[in-house]
């Protein structure tokens, strides 16, 4: 570490109307160090970054870079002097191919140049970022999620900047795209260059990171050498308390009659019918990587993604939910993994949100009950730890976590049987994760049934009472709690058929 | 990033309130209107004469129907209608036929204008007219929910119904008798010397207003329009959405057909092409008092309130125009400009408030 700081942020702060977002919080990070950003939801991560990258430039304070007094108004300026930003949110376009988008920009490129010509140039920039094996020309939207996001890290590379900003670079990938990701930021801060990683996930900033910063709040703790700091450490400085064990414990479970059977459901993305059972007052986690077909499933179960066949038994009724309507008039609700898409309504208030499944039960005649839904609404609001005084603001005002709940807090309104979830706590941090555990043990052990898909292999082992795995849409197992180790869930959902030595292609055949 | 805002308490005042509702923009372009308006009122001559606000009233009650109805669909996220004149062609068409038919004649013919025959001949062409613009809402609304694009649907029906009402008509104007039924919708007033159009629009207006609040119907509308998919997912469908906001879009533009035949005791395919409001396009009219009372176009956010009220306001210019002498020209610019103003302003509160997430 230099002793002077490359990049240097002191004292600054950024309010929007009423809300202080920043208040005087300070950053640094010196060349060639990994620097993590943590801190949870609404602590400040994404405007300092705004900050650092030019996006924001109605703050106060000091910003200096390279030891000058800087203040960029837009990220055009920062990118000229060497900060880029890879966003949460993919900026490439989709149709066009993968050496087109990493020249986007059009620089250093010749006035003219073939398909041929650009490919060859956007090579290395390829294997910089551990894309070696992908072909410049093939389309950008034949690749996966991962790979598109190295993609566009790719790009920003080819501007060679300085400092190299990660927001949240794995929030989206699976387990073998996050470990692509995190090579390359051991390659580039080899290679010297500055990166500041922005994460939840506690095991890669302990992995990469050589100094933390943690915010809270809008104010900076001083940064902090990660080998000196453990997660339980680290997790406290963020909350500001100590957290005890974030899953709640798991009581033993009687598993007489089920009462839910999903039998040779095929669900588009899969590739053989499948069934399994679902007990009352269990947590059924469905265990896969990004792509194993545990988002279908759910979805399938729910009527809202495409089947070609199979049925659903609950409370002795047989049928096959064809749009989300059919699944909700049962009592089965549904939480996708995308709240922004499809499980809240950004620009309405949260009461509407909050009783958007059930108009039916609180109005009478087709008149809305006003009263009847401040009830309703008040009350499960109070259960997910919602502010009830915040029931007129708008839904797009809440931070992750809190849009997370309000996103599953919508389905107590027609007091569900079965809850079936994706991705519980994606963007949602360690507070509020917690919470939502303990809000779905709870309601399990109140009698409802919880069908869990989570490619988080911690959430997933840690959180439900007993696991079917998935990989590239087929079902492999079943695991219960005495075997459920990280172990043998992680050999089941990435490489399930290693040992008996048949490719899966062979096995779908 | 915003998880400070949680409210202090006491509830706060007017002032307060509508200071953390709305943007300054907003309330800079309200302002604004407000202040065009009022000195429009104060410096143009025979503005504030009884019969000049007559006028005004009635005018802006004709294209308030038929925007107010336009607002369903725009708020449950399915765009504009882009047929709503020729919805409204179709519709008069039928209308006067109906009227002046033979078989349609319920008794003597020099009777008074609220007797029970001419009421009867009125009743039938009334009825007949609302049930075409059902089916042709329904159509659209239909097409539109099965995954149509709006724009592209609703241009192909606007020349399926120009087209059936012109050959209907052979392209001539279609004229009836007075004394008629429909001439107390037109021209009557029962109050006063308000006319019965505009205390239509203003029952329409309320009942909508009421819909969209306190109704489950109201509430999916929002919601659907806010977030199809979410809505979808939570059981609101917006196939059905689509057909039942297509029919009352098209279901107020036959009304304003009817009162508007009332009027001039006749029909023509071109009425709400040529002869009507500033720019003479009712299609485009109505849309502008929807995008200048401040609906979102993405649908979601706005009310028939806001409508009714650009109503009244795009009206009062043009009449103000009218009366400074400007021609046609000049209030289609106005009008136009009125348009790109409020998208912009809109448009910039959107992104600010982006920001702040």
């Amino acid at each position: 570490m230099a002793d002077q700081p490359l990049l240097k942020l002191t004292n600054i702060s950024r309010h929007y109307g009423a809300i202080q977002a920043l208040k005087g919080a300070s950053f640094e990070v010196g060349r060639g160090e990994v620097m993590g950003l943590v801190g949870e939801n609404g602590a400040g991560k994404s405007t300092m970054v705004k900050i650092i990258g030019g996006f924001d430039p109605g703050f106060s304070g000091e910003y200096f870079y390279d030891g000058e007094a800087r203040h960029f108004k837009s990220p055009t300026a920062a990118e000229q002097v060497g900060i880029a930003i890879a966003q949460q949110e993919l900026s490439l376009i989709p149709t066009m191919n993968v050496a087109e988008n990493i020249f986007l920009a059009g620089d250093g490129v010749p006035l003219l140049a073939s398909k041929s010509r650009l490919a060859a140039m956007a090579k290395p920039f390829l294997e910089e970022v551990g894309l070696g094996h992908v072909n410049p020309l093939r389309a950008t939207n034949r690749l996966s999620v991962g790979e598109q996001h190295l993609v566009e890290v790719a790009r920003l590379i080819a501007h060679n900047p300085q400092v190299l900003i990660l927001d949240e670079p794995t929030a989206a990938l699976g387990e073998t795209d996050s470990i692509r990701i995190l090579e390359m930021v051991k390659r580039l801060k080899d290679r010297g260059k500055s990166i500041i990683y922005v994460s939840h996930r506690m095991d890669e900033i302990f992995k990469i990171c050589d100094r933390i910063t943690v915010l809270r709040d809008g104010e900076s703790q001083a940064p902090r050498a990660a080998a000196a700091m453990d997660v339980n450490s680290l997790v406290e400085l963020m909350l500001g308390f100590e957290l005890g064990d974030m899953y709640p414990a798991r009581k033993p479970i009687t598993r007489n009659a089920p009462v839910l059977k999903v039998r040779d459901l095929w669900p588009d993305g899969i590739v053989e019918p499948i069934s399994f059972d679902v007990y009352p007052g269990e947590i059924l986690g469905l265990a896969g990587q990004l792509g194993s077909g545990t988002s279908e499933i759910l979805g399938a179960m729910a009527g809202s993604t495409k089947t070609r066949g199979g049925s659903l038994n609950y409370k002795g009724e047989t049928f096959l939910p064809t749009r989300p309507k059919d699944a909700i008039s049962r009592g089965i609700a549904y939480c996708s993994e995308d709240r922004k898409h499809d499980g809240l309504f950004l620009g309405r208030p949260i009461m509407e949100n909050m009783s958007s499944p059930s108009l039916k039960t609180i109005s009478a005649k087709g008149i809305l009950s006003g009263q009847r839904e401040l009830r309703t609404t008040t009350e499960n609001a109070v259960k997910f730890t919602v502010d009830p005084k915040r029931l007129p603001q708008e839904a797009g005002v809440l931070s992750g976590g809190n849009q997370q709940k309000v996103a599953l807090g919508k389905w107590l309104s027609i007091s569900p049987g079965v809850i079936l979830v994706n991705e519980p706590t994606r963007g949602v941090d360690v507070g509020a994760r917690a919470e939502i555990y303990q809000i779905l043990r709870d309601l399990a052990d109140n009698g409802a049934a919880i069908v869990v898909a989570s490619t988080d292999i911690q959430e997933i082992t840690n959180l439900p009472d007993r696991i079917v795995s998935f990989y590239r849409g087929v079902q492999i197992g079943e695991l219960h709690l005495e075997d459920m180790t990280s172990a043998n869930i992680l050999e089941q959902i990435t490489d399930p058929f290693h040992e008996a030595g048949i490719a899966v292609s062979e096995k779908a055949s | 990033m915003t998880d400070v805002t949680a409210s202090t308490g006491e509830t706060p005042n007017l002032v307060q309130r509508i200071r953390r509702d709305y943007s300054p923009l907003v309330i800079g372009m309200v302002g604004l209107f407000l202040l065009v308006f009022v000195a429009g009122a104060a410096f143009t001559d025979d503005f504030l004469t009884w019969f000049n606000v007559k006028t005004i009233i009635r005018d802006a009650a004709l294209v308030g129907i038929m925007a107010i109805g336009l607002t369903f669909v725009t708020l449950s996220g399915n765009f504009f209608l882009l047929s709503m004149k020729e919805i409204a062609a179709l519709s008069i068409i039928c209308f006067a036929t109906l009227m002046s038919a033979d078989w349609n004649q319920w008794g003597t013919i020099d009777a008074d204008p609220t007797s029970w025959s001419l009421f009867m001949t009125f009743l039938v062409a009334f009825t007949a007219t609302m049930i075409i613009a059902t089916i042709a809402g329904a159509l659209q609304g239909a097409l539109i929910g099965l995954g149509g694009n709006p724009i592209v649907v609703t241009l192909g029906a606007a020349g399926l119904f120009f087209g059936i009402g012109s050959w209907w008509s052979d392209n001539l104007v279609v004229s009836y008798r007075r004394p008629h039924g429909a001439e107390w919708l037109g021209t009557g007033s029962f109050i006063g010397d308000i006319p019965n159009i505009t205390v239509a629009f203003v029952i329409i207006a309320v009942v909508a207003e009421l819909v969209l609040r306190y109704t489950t119907f109201g509430r999916q509308v929002y919601l659907v329009g806010a977030n199809r998919a979410a809505g979808r997912a939570t059981g609101h469908e917006n196939f059905g959405m689509a057909i039942k906001c297509c029919i009352i879009a098209s279901v107020c533009a036959a009304f304003v057909a009817v009162a508007f035949s009332g009027q001039v005791s006749s029909a023509h395919v071109n009425y709400f092409s040529s002869e009507f409001g500033s720019s003479g396009d009712m299609t485009i009219m109505v849309i502008a008092i929807v995008m200048v009372g401040g609906n979102s176009i993405m649908g979601g956010y706005g009310s028939t309130l806001r409508t009714s009220l650009g109503a009244i306001f795009i009206s009062s210019i043009d009449n103000m125009m009218v009366l400074n002498g400007f021609n046609s020209g000049a209030r289609v610019l106005a009008v136009g400009l009125m348009i790109v103003f409020s998208i912009i302003v809109f448009a910039l509160v959107r992104r600010g408030s982006r920001a702040v997430e």
